[in-house]
């Protein structure tokens, strides 16, 4: 069983908002899909995933639309609205140089460990 | 922002539907998360319960992700908060003795402080309306029989030459005085002089027009003018031509230059509607006045940095070889003055400001201390409420929340009955309020304040209500009942005993103000008040326009009145005591016949009355030795004085001068003393009878020369009965003639106003603070007499009498009262020299008043204890029992 891992504030908007970027998806899905891709290390609680979700809704950065799943049942998919794209680029960008910041204070050069 | 407002507020509207639409969407997503999950742990092999189990485990609390999605809404908390409203109103409407009696002591509170601070507010704190007001001064001399700083020109006209420490100085001519605007539209106005200097160093600005010009304010000026703001808007309806416009006042035609601004206020407070150039002549001032020149006041800016102390050093080099010119005598009398204009325009009003702020910062204490017993009481009664509410999982803050809502809710509804008790009160205070305290006019609800005591008694029961709220709420409470709130007992107990503490220091003053109130009442004024009545004849000059004409018709007047059955005695006098204007002279204008005189100069004053024979009489004050005047001696052509026994026991020390002496007034006219009349009250109701020489009116022209008349009757008749007989006697000489008539003891009485007010105050705010007090002291012993109802009824099954009861809670009552009495005495006995000031002939640590506390405080707390003793009482042990 792999550590969960504590979440960088603000992280789990971002995470969010990239695994939407693939695609409409429930909030079952996007918590699936950030395990899988993170290899189980990233495990979202929905008591953190739901209010986030919601929170994203109200900012106008994703959109809800009910749907029917892969097994026919109603569920509530949400999507990237255009300035959720606009917001995951910045995101994106932000996080990069606070990566590469933290990187560098650690003592590692980014070209070595990767 | 007002996008976001009106979104926020369309949101609102639909609230309802959204909502519960949001809800069961909400209810939909997550029920379908349980489901996923429960799907792929049925494919790794668990049962549907095992599987359905375990997700729901996994999922967590499902009602806090719902709250928690809820609260990602924007204004999710107006929803919230209508709840706990709608809560707390509902908890309200359950207890409404709490609710009641919290918003009672909050609008009490509020409505006190609030209009006692607006009052106060312009007395003590607020800057006068001048540029930088702080470094005005009133500068002058000082003498015994005038503690107002003055000046007159012999010295002033040095001061001016060496005034070291002041940027400027500048003089007023006196007071205000009447004078006549002459033209269609005539109008008595008050009317003052001013140096050019003046407005300038004050750094007020005309609202129109320009200051006066140096050659202006000298002898023989052109005559120029400045109008008041009132007279320009009321009399010229604020017609911006009025600059340049000739106006005649007392018959001289003077040019308008300026209009001075609205609410401009007169360094000595009293309003005039012209002022003058005062034209100050130098060649003059050693000569008029005895030398002294023209008397005037006289106001300075400091230069920056220098103290009152440091002024008062640099003027009196100056002032000490002009006090060398004055007669040894005077020159220890005579004193040289700077304070801030500010303490000259306040006077005394700013003891009694204090005093009277004080007071309402007590009942203040006392009431938030009773809020804050009652949120703690109401946390106390609610325990089991919040242990149960906890339990089903409502969060701490959520608790909290749910207080402050209810604290808010409180100080809502207190300062809304407190500001319209405190708009009520303040016209009570401006009614009541004696003449003399400044700025009251101008005093208006101060909404600063109201906020501020808002705040400080929703303070008191934030503090109060979350100690319990926040106090964790733990499982046990559910079930025990009164164990666990001792710590509660314990916080109120001593909240009570402040409240009594405080209410007993309130109670000791006003006490002591109540006796000295009552030795004013009580005291002896020389005369009697009752059936006496004073008229005053407005009599126009215009047609009584000689000595002779005016002097007849007061005589027939007198006359007339004499005639009227049930009178006993008519008189004329200039002026009436025990207060009020009356003529003064000094020792050294009198001159006895035979004695060298008095060195001149200020020396001690004498107060003078012009009389008609019946005013010994008329006022019932004993002549005690020699005899009053006649009828015949208003014929006869001797001169007669009556003296005063202070006055005769200091101009002829161990003799009777009846009959052997005659003294000469500044007339020039010798009066023989043909009696010593007793001392009667002159120089006001506090303070000591003042020497008095009574000069005999005559029937001759001459003695009519000054037309200040009073027309004094002593009748058993009622005032309203005599009123019509004057009128109807004045009516027929000539029917265009007012008269007014007032009975002496409504004149008294006025006089008494301020100690009146400050009684009448000091008191109001002791009751209600007692009242205050009594109440946390009923809450508290009710309270615990409620919890205790199961312990009464074991005690009494066991055959405890109902008195044995009733001394159980009657002791805890009566510790709490001796406790707290004790307290406030000692700090009674310790602030009671504040009050000094405002006492007449009582003593600060007078017995009687220090004993009727105690009584009173008994009294109050004694009923309040019992009640609910008697309550506890009447506990049937067999249904206490049953009741658990």
């Amino acid at each position: 069983m792999p550590t969960s891992t504590e979440l960088l504030q603000g992280t789990l908007d971002l995470l969010i908002l990239q695994t939407l970027a693939t695609g409409p998806m429930h909030g079952w899905g996007v918590a699936q899909r950030i395990q899988q891709v993170s290899k189980d290390v990233l495990q979202i609680g929905q008591g953190s995933l739901y209010p986030a979700l919601h929170r994203l809704e109200y900012k106008g950065w994703i959109r809800a639309d009910w749907g029917n799943s892969e097994n026919n049942r109603r569920a509530k998919f949400y999507s990237l609205t255009r300035t959720g794209k606009k917001r995951l680029e910045t995101e994106l960008e932000d996080w990069d140089r606070l990566s590469a910041a933290v990187a560098l204070v650690l003592g590692r050069i980014p070209e070595a460990s990767s | 922002m007002i996008s976001e407002w009106f979104s926020r507020f369309r949101f609102f509207l639909r609230r309802d539907i959204l909502t519960r639409r949001r809800t069961s969407e909400l209810d939909d997503e997550l029920q379908f998360h349980v489901e996923q999950s429960t799907a792929v742990k049925m494919a790794q092999g668990m049962t549907l319960e095992e599987a359905r189990r375990s997700a729901l485990i996994e999922f967590g609390g499902v009602e806090q992700a719902r709250e928690r999605c809820q609260e990602q809404e924007p204004g999710w908390w107006i929803d919230a908060l209508i709840q706990d409203v709608r809560y707390g109103l509902r908890g309200f409407r359950r207890s409404k003795a709490f609710a009641v009696s919290a918003v009672l002591t909050l609008a009490l509170a509020i409505g006190a402080t609030t209009a006692v601070f607006s009052v106060v507010d312009r007395i003590l704190f607020r800057a006068l309306p001048y540029t930088d007001a702080g470094q005005l001064v009133s500068v002058g001399i000082t003498v015994a029989s005038q503690p107002e700083e003055f000046m007159t020109g012999r010295f002033y006209l040095d001061w001016q030459a060496n005034h070291k420490p002041f940027a400027e100085i500048a003089a007023q001519g006196d007071t205000p005085h009447p004078c006549d605007l002459v033209e269609n539209n005539p109008a008595e106005l008050q009317c003052v002089t001013f140096q050019a200097g003046m407005l300038p160093m004050l750094g007020v600005s005309p609202a129109l027009g320009r200051n006066f010009l140096p050659e202006e304010d000298e002898p023989h000026g052109p005559p120029v003018v400045m109008i008041s703001y009132a007279l320009w808007q009321g009399h010229y309806g604020g017609d911006r031509q009025i600059i340049g416009r000739q106006i005649n006042i007392d018959e001289n035609l003077a040019r308008v230059v300026c209009v001075l601004p609205q609410g401009f206020q007169f360094p000595t407070l009293e309003a005039a509607d012209i002022v003058k150039p005062m034209a100050l002549d130098p060649a003059l001032q050693n000569k008029v006045n005895g030398g002294f020149g023209d008397t005037m006041l006289t106001f300075a800016r400091l230069k920056p940095g220098v103290s009152l102390a440091e002024a008062q050093a640099e003027m009196q080099p100056v002032s000490d070889p002009e006090m060398a010119w004055l007669p040894e005598r005077m020159r220890n009398l005579t004193r040289l003055s700077i304070r801030s204009l500010r303490a000259r325009e306040i006077g005394d009003a700013r003891r009694m400001a204090w005093i009277l702020l004080g007071a309402v910062a007590a009942v203040l204490l006392i009431a938030c201390a009773n809020v804050g017993g009652l949120m703690v009481a109401r946390g106390a009664a609610r325990q089991r409420e919040l242990a149960v509410r906890a339990a089903l999982g409502a969060s701490r803050w959520r608790l909290a929340r749910q207080g402050l809502t209810e604290a808010l809710l409180l100080a809502l509804a207190g300062a809304a009955a407190g500001l319209a008790l405190a708009e009520g009160l303040l016209r009570v205070f401006v009614a009541m309020a004696p003449a003399g305290v400044p700025f009251l006019g101008k005093a208006h609800l101060d909404l600063r304040i109201a906020a501020f005591t808002v705040l400080l008694s929703l303070a008191c029961g934030v503090v109060f209500g979350l100690t319990t709220a926040l106090h964790r709420p733990d499982g046990l409470m559910a079930t025990v009942r009164s164990t666990l709130s001792r710590k509660h007992v314990r916080l109120r107990r001593g909240l009570v005993m402040a409240q009594i503490a405080a209410s007993v220091v309130l109670l000791a003053g006003a006490a002591l103000l109540l006796r000295s109130f009552q030795r004013i009442e009580e005291q002896r004024l020389g005369f009697a008040t009752h059936s006496l009545m004073t008229a005053q004849i407005a009599l126009p000059e215009f047609r009584y326009n000689t000595d002779a004409k005016w002097m007849e018709f007061h005589l027939q007047v007198e006359q007339a009145m004499r005639g009227v059955p049930g009178v006993t005695a008519v008189a004329f006098t200039d002026s009436v005591p025990p207060g009020g204007w009356q003529a003064k002279l000094r020792y050294s204008d009198l001159i006895v016949k035979g004695r060298p005189p008095t060195p001149p100069g200020f020396g001690g004053w004498i107060a003078w009355r012009l009389v008609t024979p019946g005013y010994f009489q008329a006022l019932d004050i004993p002549v005690i030795r020699g005899r009053g005047f006649t009828d015949k001696d208003s014929t006869g052509n001797v001169p007669l004085v009556v003296l005063s026994r202070l006055a005769a026991a200091r101009l002829f020390p161990g003799e009777d001068p009846t009959g052997k002496y005659s003294v000469r007034g500044p007339g020039g006219t010798w009066f023989t003393v043909s009696g010593v009349a007793d001392d009667a009250k002159n120089g006001g109701l506090t303070s000591d009878e003042e020497p008095e020489i009574y000069f005999l009116r005559r029937d001759v022209a001459d003695d009519w020369k000054d037309r200040r008349s009073v027309l004094v009757i002593r009748s058993a008749l009622p005032e309203a009965t005599m009123a019509g007989f004057l009128q109807g006697v004045v009516h027929n000489l000539d029917p265009t003639v007012p008269v007014e008539m007032e009975p002496m003891t409504e004149t008294v009485n006025r006089l008494a106003d301020r100690p009146r007010f400050e009684t009448a105050l000091l008191g109001f705010f002791a009751l209600m603070g007692l009242a205050m007090a009594a109440v946390g002291i009923y809450g508290i012993l009710a309270y615990l007499t409620s919890q205790r109802t199961q312990e009464i009824g074991v005690r009494m099954a066991l055959g405890a009498t109902r008195s044995n009861i009733l001394g159980l809670i009657a002791r805890d009552g009566l510790r709490m009262v001796s406790a707290g009495g004790a307290v406030g005495l000692a700090a009674a006995l310790g602030l009671a020299h504040v009050l000094r000031a405002l006492l007449y002939q009582t003593s600060a640590y007078d017995t009687l008043a220090f004993l009727a506390v105690p009584v009173v405080l008994c009294v109050a707390a004694g009923a309040a204890i019992l009640l609910p003793a008697q309550a506890g009482m009447r506990v049937q042990p067999a249904s206490a029992l049953r009741n658990e």
